[in-house]
């Protein structure tokens, strides 16, 4: 058996089904994550790729079906409870605290739960391991948006990795990434999962699919078509011809 | 000469309290608010009601509008609090026009529009608050104290949340920020230090009515915010000395009438905006763009 079915899920979802008026976004999407593996989700812009996350992360409510997180229900969860519970998103636009310094986009994912009366003991040699890491150290006290593109892309993976989240679910992080920083970025992703992160990646790029993943899902106007190992479902020329848009 | 510039640091102090509250929330949370005199003036009504019925004490009549006005903040906020940006900034004006209807129509409580005269002078620890000049020591002090207590919350881990969400409310959410608890206790905490302005307000005066809360004192507040820089703790300080300085600083210029002043001085105040909205989007003391530069 591959590792791919041995291993635990971690988020279950089930008939999953999100209607937008008349256009049906997902459509009884079924899905597994499993700890320690990474899925990427690959199919044609407007698949429902982004929107799958926004309802596992709370952003969208289902319209009918399951999602569960280690057994409990995530219906209905607000998003910030979701993130607590070990979730972590990336977004597409990066969303990055744009005038806050690099050093402050990660203090401040740290103390998630910190009131007026709390004060929270910052792990600083955390701080220092993330801004290592990601190659952000000499950018610490720069803001976010005086930062260049791939700057901020990594940025956007050091708020995720100071969340310390079991899954990740990155929408199109290596885009428009230079080939060094392109590697860097896989390397780093690497080293995470080597740790136990489950991460779920939507990306178009097909180098990252076939040196990370070790699930497919293929999405089409909202429906789960297949899922399998990268060889698999690259090879399918039936995805292939929906993917290049040529059905 | 020194009663008037004595007046004018009173006036001043109470002007900068307000305006730093309300940076609290306008700059470091992105809560664009027009209602924040009616926190001031429920500061002012609670503390003249408290003086003029229950006792002269500073502390519990301080203490009385701070909890009034940040509860009521509350109560108001939670509604409101559910839309964003210039959703809010239009629900907030139809907060500031509530209030000062009920300012000057509830008048068993507040007078009318007549409002409420002969405050008494406030008591502290046996000691009574009655000249221009004592007021200035009390002023400083709250100013003082209102400005360590902001300076120790935005540069904490609370402020660092208020930012985050004042940048990202959904990011911050994803990354387990409690957008609308982190919002509401924010104004909360605003409006009740904005009370406190209110209270010395009204016993400076020793007198209040609902001209002073209106929506012309809201629009001045943010205008001392944005002149002095939003998100800055000196920039609303900065902002309330350079509006409060101006009509003084215009009687001293011989060549404009006296009786052309106000409307002078109103075009200063919109060319101020203008050109440092063009030129200095962050304020006097913010300098920094909003945004990086092309």
């Amino acid at each position: 058996m591959s590792a791919a079915t041995q291993a635990t899920n971690l988020l279950e979802i089930r008939g999953l089904n999100k209607n937008f008026g008349g256009l049906q976004a997902i459509s009884d999407v079924n899905l597994d994550l499993k700890s320690g593996i990474i899925t990427t989700l690959v199919g044609p812009n407007g698949a429902g790729k982004t929107t799958l996350f926004n309802l596992i992360t709370g952003h969208l409510k289902p319209t009918s079906g399951t999602i569960s997180w280690l057994g409990e229900s995530l219906l209905n969860m607000a998003p910030w409870r979701i993130a607590r519970k070990g979730i972590g998103r990336t977004f597409q636009d990066l969303r990055l605290f744009n005038h806050m310094t690099v050093q402050e986009n990660i203090m401040t994912v740290m103390e998630r739960g910190s009131w007026l009366w709390q004060r929270n003991a910052i792990d600083r040699d955390r701080v220092e391991q993330i801004l290592q890491e990601t190659g952000l150290e000499s950018k610490r006290n720069e803001r976010a948006v005086d930062l260049a593109y791939a700057e901020r892309k990594f940025l956007s993976m050091a708020r995720l990795m100071a969340a310390q989240s079991r899954l990740w679910l990155l929408d199109e992080p290596a885009s428009g990434l230079d080939p060094r920083s392109f590697e860097r970025f896989v390397s780093l992703l690497k080293s995470y999962a080597a740790r136990g992160v489950t991460i779920c990646i939507i990306e178009h790029n097909l180098d990252i699919v076939i040196q990370l993943s070790d699930t497919v899902a293929f999405l089409d106007q909202g429906r789960l078509l297949a899922q399998g190992s990268s060889q698999e479902i690259l090879k399918d020329p039936h995805l292939a011809a929906i993917y290049f848009g040529e059905r | 000469m020194l009663a008037y510039i004595q007046n004018i640091i009173v006036l001043f102090s109470i002007n900068a309290i307000l305006a730093l509250t309300l940076n609290f929330i306008m700059g470091y949370a992105g809560i664009f608010s027009l209602a924040h005199a009616i926190f001031f003036g429920v500061g002012a009504y609670t503390a003249a009601y408290m003086a003029l019925n229950v006792t002269d004490s500073l502390l519990i009549c301080m203490l009385a509008a701070m909890v009034v006005s940040a509860l009521l903040s509350v109560v108001l906020a939670l509604p409101a609090l559910r839309v964003r940006g210039e959703y809010f900034v239009a629900a907030s004006l139809g907060l500031q026009i509530i209030g000062v209807t009920i300012f000057s129509e509830w008048k068993s409580v507040t007078g009318g529009l007549g409002g409420m005269i002969g405050i008494p002078p406030p008591v502290l620890f046996g000691y009574t608050f009655s000249s221009t000049g004592q007021f200035v020591g009390l002023s400083l002090a709250v100013l003082l104290g209102v400005l360590v207590i902001l300076a120790l919350l935005v540069r904490g881990s609370f402020g660092r949340s208020l930012m985050a969400i004042r940048d990202s409310e959904s990011a911050a959410q994803a990354y387990g920020k409690y957008v609308n608890a982190v919002k509401t206790l924010s104004v909360a905490v605003s409006a009740g230090l904005a009370a406190l302005a209110g209270g010395l307000y009204a016993f400076y005066m020793s007198f209040v009515n609902v001209e002073a809360f209106t929506l012309n004192m809201s629009i001045l507040l943010m205008a001392m915010v944005i002149i002095g820089g939003t998100g800055t703790l000196l920039g609303p300080i900065v902002g309330a000395a350079i509006v409060m300085a101006l009509p003084a600083a215009l009687t001293y210029l011989p060549f404009i009438p006296s009786s052309e002043l106000g409307t002078i001085q109103q075009i200063i105040y919109g060319l101020a905006m203008v050109i440092l909205m063009m030129f200095r989007p962050g304020g006097l003391v913010g300098g920094r763009g909003k945004e990086k530069s092309a």
